[in-house]
């Protein structure tokens, strides 16, 4: 049976304000909070919220492989879990993961492993599990944001951060950072992630109708975003050690 | 304590019970005393209910989702209110990934039995046309942190997610269902408020609320659910054996106990009014 | 039957030096400048090559961190000096390992680290001098595994690790052995030099202070037993704050402060 209120899509994605349907630019990111080191039994973890996004990630390893037969004799391997608590979308999510779970759950991967050096870590595995336990919209960009958080709070050796962002085309014009609403209803999606030791793409997906000169000029705006976003991640990371060395500064004059 | 793996090391297990003997617990807790509990409602907003709890260490994000269906046919005029609990890897390298285990469908359940037993949902209430469409609530519950008695912070978690949930109000118009434009909220919704209370044994020794390290060396736990006046659900898990007047003795306790917490939390004060 | 005695004795702060005599939060010129995975740490590449924690970028103009951690310069090597990681033994380590399972050929051990420890009976006890008629009866566990049981808190050596093999462990030798009581706390390895401290001055300071006995592993795990339940909560608590603080500057002096206060506070001496 049908729910009682339905997820209808309003048929204009802009308001008479110029605005989009949160308020915000066409370019401007949704309210971004990030923290390291919350979860303690973890290697290492972390939380990110993004507009309404609310995600755990947490990492173990190295460790043993299991199963066994997965294990690669000259590098370890990634894992990465990524996986939606049912109640986490507007129609209930089943528990059990299911293809599209598994599905990113391989992009993720991919997308992580890049900067990782798997290949001092031989016969073991980092997993990264990852919970959305609310959805909003770039979902798979927040999760990738969040992850390289663990990775790096697990002490994992790691060539730069990865950051990631939904970048898409509504009533025609191309914004930065879809919220759900925008992606359902929108015309073009494109969730992209760059590794910045050498400033390229790791993750790149995109469904939607564009032409050559509009999709050139979004991934031009999508390197501004990830910019933004890096600097958030670089925050948070050192913010925890630093905001402990500002309350006993005094020491060193003592 | 140390790092948790499957083996807890003898010396720990006896350095909790030589102190316990002493009265002595390692946190500086008494052997009835709850650790710090905080309770946060309206965090998921993809979810009609919902609520964080941690109580320590432990934290649990539990959410409420509804769907509309047909009832039982022994129960053709009461809406159906079910929970799951996951365990999530994240919340400790004790917890594997995986369809929920033993341990996961305990902790639903002992969580169900001490909310149904004691008439918390009010199933009636939840029928929109007697035999074709009555409310179906789902309550997942989830473990982001394990650090000791999963049971209680569920518990809470759970009545503070119904407490405060804002359900859609259906209506059946011509063999078809409309929303009155209104919201069901805990007030409609939740009758009483049972909470579960567990405690450790280890030796000869009882306590309130098992930390990680007593959870994981105790020789068994038992868990009473009360409301204000009633027992409404008991578990015992474990090889340790209680005696009938220690039960006696707990179930005291637990009213005691419950009526604190309940006063403390002051749950209702999460309730929606519309 | 076994003695009713502590194999590893209990006096063992000066032991700790041995290996790591190096407070490397304290060695060089480390700058407390936290640098994060992927930061420039310089471009200077004609004087400085990359040290511990940090390596070149592709072209090679630029020296990048690795982690979370301070920024160090020793000599012309910049380095970074972690705060978040994870324990790789490394032979000569001393450790805190506890027995998970066991054949009778063999103890496996869990030593926080990605492999189990493996401890053959041969290296649980000591071998070399003839044993003559005063020495007593002969030692019959060389060759099973019965002084051990699954759950006992061995302080242990690394014999050996290497990427083929999982490391092999040994109870023989000074402060080796099993210990019958006390507690074992774990905290982040990479923090472990600081709670020793330059030439063993933070943990002595510890030790005198709060009245308890300590063991620092490489491992991350710290064996304490100190008079009371009340002195061994608060140097745990002690502990855990060195953890947190481990990249701060004036740290032993602020502890030992720390600690004179919290004793006055929670009525002990």
């Amino acid at each position: 049976m049908p729910l009682i209120i339905k997820d209808e899509y309003p048929e204009k994605l802009f308001r008479e304000d110029g605005k989009r349907l949160d308020g915000r630019d066409k370019h401007e990111l949704r309210p971004i909070k990030m923290e390291v080191g919350i979860l303690e039994n973890a290697d290492g973890s972390a939380y990110l919220e993004w507009g309404n996004n609310k995600i755990y990630a947490a990492v173990y390893g190295p460790r043993e492989v299991h199963p066994h037969h997965l294990a690669k004799p000259d590098r370890g391997i990634l894992r990465v879990f990524y996986r939606m608590a049912t109640f986490s979308v507007f129609d209930r999510k089943r528990p059990a993961p299911g293809r599209r779970e598994k599905e990113i759950s391989m992009v993720l991967t991919d997308c992580l492993e890049p900067v990782l050096f798997l290949e001092l870590y031989p016969g073991t595995s980092f997993e990264v599990y990852i919970n959305v336990m609310d959805a909003d919209g770039g979902t798979r960009c927040a999760c990738t944001t969040v992850a390289s958080l663990a990775l790096a709070d697990a002490g994992v050796p790691m060539r730069s951060l990865v950051t990631a962002v939904a970048m898409g085309k509504i009533d025609g014009e191309l914004i930065t950072d879809l919220s759900g609403i925008e992606d359902k209803a929108g015309e073009a999606d494109l969730p992209c992630a760059m590794t910045w030791f050498n400033e390229e793409m790791s993750l790149l997906q995109f469904d939607g109708k564009m032409d050559l000169e509009e999709f050139s000029k979004c991934l031009t705006l999508a390197k501004d975003a990830l910019t933004k976003i890096h600097a958030i991640q670089l925050d948070t990371l050192k913010k925890k050690y630093i905001e402990i060395q500002e309350e006993h500064k005094g020491g060193e004059n003592e | 304590m140390m790092n948790i793996k499957r083996v807890i090391s003898t010396i720990e297990k006896n350095y909790i019970l030589s102190n316990l003997k002493k009265s002595e617990r390692i946190d500086g807790r008494d052997l009835w005393e709850y650790r710090d509990w905080t309770v946060k409602s309206d965090v998921i907003a993809s979810a009609e209910g919902s609520a964080e709890v941690t109580l320590g260490e432990t934290k649990v994000i539990t959410g409420l989702k509804y769907e509309v269906g047909t009832p039982f046919p022994d129960l053709p005029n009461e809406g159906v209110c079910t929970f799951m609990a996951e365990l999530l890897p994240l919340a400790s390298p004790l917890f594997e990934r995986g369809p929920p285990n033993e341990q996961s469908i305990e902790l639903a359940r002992v969580v169900d039995r001490g909310i149904r037993h004691a008439d918390c949902v009010q199933t009636k209430k939840l029928c929109i046309k007697e035999k074709e469409a009555v409310y179906i609530l789902f309550l997942d519950i989830y473990v982001i942190n394990y650090s000791g008695n999963l049971i209680d912070a569920s518990g809470v978690s759970a009545l503070a997610t119904l407490i405060s949930s804002r359900i859609p109000e259906g209506k059946w118009a011509d063999g078809n269902l409309e929303w009155t434009g209104k919201y069901l909220t805990g007030k409609t919704i939740v009758n009483e408020l049972p909470l579960v209370v567990t405690y450790g044994k280890i030796g000869d020794i009882i306590f309130l609320d098992p930390s990680l390290p007593e959870e994981l060396v105790c020789d068994g736990k038992i868990s009473i659910s009360v409301t204000e006046d009633k027992i409404t659900s008991i578990q015992k898990s474990g090889y340790a054996t209680f005696s009938i007047e220690e039960i006696e003795m707990l179930s005291k306790k637990t009213m005691e106990i419950s009526s604190k917490v309940k006063k403390e939390l002051n749950l209702w004060q999460y309730k929606h009014d519309k | 039957m076994e003695h009713e005695q502590d194999e590893s004795t209990e006096d063992s702060t000066t032991e700790n030096n041995e290996t790591e005599d190096i407070d490397e939060f304290e060695e060089g010129e480390t700058s407390r400048e936290v640098v994060v995975p992927g930061e420039v740490l310089t471009e200077d590449t004609k004087n400085f090559l990359p040290g511990r924690g940090t390596i070149f970028n592709k072209d090679r103009t630029k020296i990048i961190s690795l982690n979370i951690g301070l920024k160090q310069i020793q000599r012309n090597y910049i380095n970074v000096i972690p705060l978040r990681g994870f324990y790789t033994p490394r032979p000569g380590d001393k450790i805190i390992a506890l027995v998970t399972d066991k054949n009778p050929v063999k103890y496996r051990c869990d030593i926080n680290s990605k492999e189990e420890g493996i401890l053959k009976p041969k290296n649980t006890v000591k071998r070399g001098k003839p044993r003559g008629f005063r020495d007593g009866p002969p030692d019959r566990h060389d060759n099973s595994t019965e002084k051990y049981k699954i759950g006992d808190i061995l302080i242990v050596k690394v014999l050996s690790a290497d990427r083929l093999n999982s490391p092999e462990l040994t109870t023989v030798g000074k402060y080796l052995g099993k210990k019958r009581d006390g507690l074992v706390i774990s905290i982040d390895p990479p923090k472990i030099p600081r709670v020793i401290g330059r030439s063993g001055s933070m943990i002595k300071m510890l030790k005198n202070l709060t009245k308890c006995n300590i063991f620092v592993t490489q491992n991350g795990r710290i064996w304490l037993k100190g008079e009371d339940i009340t002195h061994e909560r608060l140097l745990i608590d002690a502990i855990k704050k060195i953890e947190k603080e481990a990249h701060t500057v004036g740290l032993t002096d602020r502890m030992s402060e720390y600690i004179e206060n919290e004793k006055k506070k929670r009525g002990i001496n």
